[in-house]
């Protein structure tokens, strides 16, 4: 596996923990979703950052107990047409106000790369073989109809703003912050 | 109509640089076609029963002159010469070579069409009335919002993988001729007291397994707020629609199992969250978009044209295409004229590159350069001024586009089938044509009076049978193809599901019944009663008993 860097953020480097296994003082760990609500403190009292590991299946009123909390988030694709993880990386960004790496994981192809990016994805996980097509996907499009999480505004309001540039090389995203 | 700008442009030509290489790597072997599928379906490319078909989108229904020209060129260059076009006002090309279709699609840009979204569980090609911005009884034209639509679900980072297909349908008029209420989600433009223009939003409509008529979500919707509001209804869809069974992911299941008031509910408090994003479009925009569909500037002419009056009394199949197939305009002196693609004994909905050469030729020459496509698979000049219509009418009728059937039972609409849709059950087309020969009689349909056939190769529906008034839908009965008939179908603002009146028939067992299902309700009619009404009014005894004989 290789990790295609969407927005240019430091990535998390990070243990996924097994689900019988404590994390060590300090460490940076991933957790899925159920543990973190079900055993809070002994993850955010010991653990350095902690990240859940966020399946599509997961009711987003889940994150209410735990997102302020999150250092990172790894967002589970089953599939690559289960489109909720997208919602879910939006509901993190747009509800939550969550700034930290969120990473996609499962198999996405890479001509998803540029609607990660949009929904609020910083990272993906991809088998070594897509990663030129990942990467390329990426610099596709010069600009698209919607405003999203990242900062990007849509083509219908760059039409009507004097001087702004739409583009997906980065700024707009977490490179200009 | 809407003018690309640099933006559009760009948007499109890249699409169709990524599709090239997509097909450049599937045709290399570098993909395989598990892996290809998803992304040439995102192209509109489906893989038939005998060849690729390609779905061309028409974005709500409205075409250039020059657009037709190039759909013609496409049929004869890369196809069979003719072109298909379907129940959402889209074309499909049912020979394409998988090699040829990137330069197809760029062809295609370079008059500013696409296929984008024409499949996959995405939004789809919004829906409209095909007499938008020329009917006499329009509130408001529809086609600036179904275009705004159009740009915020292009690619939308969000719902572009949602649990199942997702259309959508606007009419502007009250007199619904885009079957709204069958819709993911329907848009009914209105005036409120105050005089704003808003939309009434339904929701949960669809047919396939499970027909539902969509429900009433919100009596007024301001315009302004029209995105955010339809970015809420997604989101929620989006994460709840069941994922699990593709014949249970629609809206419909969804909104069935929460019940309206409860995924209203979940909307609003969405909505209220995100009304203050900048998803909805700045009002600049909305007034470059509104701009592009001005009335076209149609001089006032006098209603009664001698031309007409003349041609009228001396020929009477013009008399009776007058009748069916030309409607009253917003502008005094006109009207829109409706070519049928229903010529008796033919396929319903095809076009041959010549005729779509000849509609083009007629578009410019008294229609505005203008087309539609309907839904109900005819093509329409919107403009034309009404001392034309004898010119028109008889250079449409020489190239055997003059059929006079207009919204009589032989304008039936009739799915692919199985001549070419590798998910039917039976065939669709043949059926169509042997009732269109059954009635091939202009004054006898003119008698039994507007009434919608509607046909289906199976239970997804394509062809609407749920909402016809008669309705036929093609089974599988133990390896026959067997047809169901269904009575007292609506599509319109009346919307009502059709039911099945029986056991099925085979192919010519149908065509019987729908002749004697017709002969009860010319039996039976009072006054003017349409053939809806009198079944409304009759119910199904009646018709079971002709069709099925007592014992
Ligand atoms: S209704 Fe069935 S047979 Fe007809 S086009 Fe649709 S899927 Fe094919």
């Amino acid at each position: 596996m290789v990790l295609i860097n969407l927005t240019g953020i430091q990535p998390t480097g990070f243990t996924l923990l097994a689900d019988d296994v404590q994390p060590k003082e300090g460490e940076n760990v991933a957790v899925s979703v159920e543990r973190l609500l079900a055993e809070d403190s002994a993850f955010f009292d010991t653990a350095g950052g902690v990240g859940a590991v966020i399946t599509t299946g997961t009711p987003y009123a889940d994150l209410d107990a735990i997102a302020g909390k999150l250092a990172f988030a790894v967002i589970e694709f089953p599939a690559f047409g289960d489109g909720r993880g997208f919602s879910l990386a939006v509901r993190l960004r747009k509800d939550f106000g969550f700034k930290g790496e969120i990473r996609a994981t499962g198999p996405v192809i890479p001509d998803q790369a540029l609607f990660l990016l949009r929904a609020g994805f910083d990272t993906v996980d991809v088998t070594s073989e897509r990663k030129t097509a990942f990467e390329a996907a990426l610099s596709r499009f010069p600009g698209f109809y919607q405003s999203d999480f990242g900062g990007q505004t849509s083509i219908a309001h760059a039409r009507h703003t004097v001087g702004h540039t739409i583009g997906h090389s980065g700024e707009g995203h977490r490179k200009a912050s | 109509m809407y003018a690309y700008d640099t933006y559009d442009h760009a948007m499109v030509n890249a699409r169709v640089a990524e599709f090239r290489d997509q097909v450049d790597r599937r045709m290399k072997g570098e993909l395989t076609e598990e892996e290809f599928r998803p992304l040439r379906l995102m192209n509109g490319l489906y893989l038939q029963l005998h060849a690729y078909m390609l779905r061309v989108a028409i974005p709500y229904g409205t075409l250039s002159a020059g657009q037709m020209r190039k759909l013609a060129h496409v049929a004869r260059k890369y196809d069979k010469g003719y072109g298909h076009f379907t129940t959402r006002q889209n074309i499909q090309y049912n020979w394409p070579k998988l090699s040829e279709t990137p330069d197809i699609l760029q062809e295609l840009s370079d008059v500013e069409m696409h296929a984008i979204q024409t499949s996959g569980n995405c939004i789809r090609n919004v829906t409209t009335d095909q007499f938008a911005g020329a009917a006499a009884d329009e509130v408001a034209d529809p086609r600036p919002y179904a275009e705004l639509i159009r740009q915020w679900s292009t690619f939308h980072p969000e719902f572009s993988f949602l649990p199942r297909k997702f259309k959508i349908a606007i009419t502007g008029a009250a007199e619904d001729r885009a079957a709204v209420k069958w819709h993911d989600i329907g848009l009914v433009l209105k005036q409120n007291e105050a005089g704003e223009v808003g939309f009434e939003v339904l929701a949960g409509g669809g047919m396939g397994r499970t027909p539902v008529i969509a429900k009433s979500m919100r009596e007024f919707l301001p315009i302004s707020d029209m995105l955010s509001y339809l970015e809420a209804m997604l989101r929620v869809y989006n994460e709840q629609g069941r994922r699990d069974n593709k014949y249970k992911a629609r809206i419909k299941i969804l909104v069935d199992a929460m019940g309206i008031d409860e995924y209203r509910r979940q909307v609003d408090a969405e909505w209220e969250k995100i009304r203050h994003v900048p998803i909805d479009v700045p009002e600049e925009e909305v007034a470059r978009i509104k701009a592009f569909f001005a009335p076209p500037p149609l001089p006032v002419l006098a209603d009664a044209a001698t031309e007409v009056d003349e041609l009228e009394n001396a020929n009477f199949v013009f008399k009776a295409w007058l009748a069916n197939n030309t409607g009253a305009h917003k502008v005094p002196g006109h009207a829109h004229v409706t070519i049928s693609l229903k010529p008796h004994g033919g396929i319903p909905g095809d076009a041959t590159d010549e005729q779509m050469d000849l509609v083009a030729d007629l578009a410019d020459a008294y229609s505005q350069s203008e087309i539609r496509v309907s839904h109900e698979q005819n093509l329409i000049l919107p403009h034309v001024a009404k001392s034309d219509l004898p010119a028109l009418w008889s250079k449409l009728d020489e190239a055997g586009l003059g059929t006079p059937n207009a919204g009589l039972l032989t304008d039936i609409i009739a799915c692919p089938g199985l001549d070419y849709c590798s998910l039917a059950n039976t065939r669709s087309i043949p059926i169509a044509q042997t009732i269109t020969e059954r009635f091939d009689d202009i004054k006898r349909l003119m008698d039994i009076g507007p009434l919608k056939i509607k046909i289906s190769g199976c239970i997804n529906s394509c062809g609407h049978h749920h909402a016809g008034h008669i309705g036929i839908l093609g089974v599988d009965r133990r390896g026959e193809e067997n047809y169901q008939l269904l009575l007292g179908g609506s599509g319109a603002e009346d919307a009502s599901k059709a039911a099945i009146l029986g056991p099925g028939f085979n192919e010519a067992g149908i065509v019987d019944a729908v002749e004697k299902v017709v002969a009860v309700y010319l039996g039976e009619r009072e006054d003017d009663e349409t053939f809806l009404s009198a079944y409304r009014r009759l119910g199904p005894d009646v018709f079971k008993e002709a069709v099925y004989g007592t014992d």
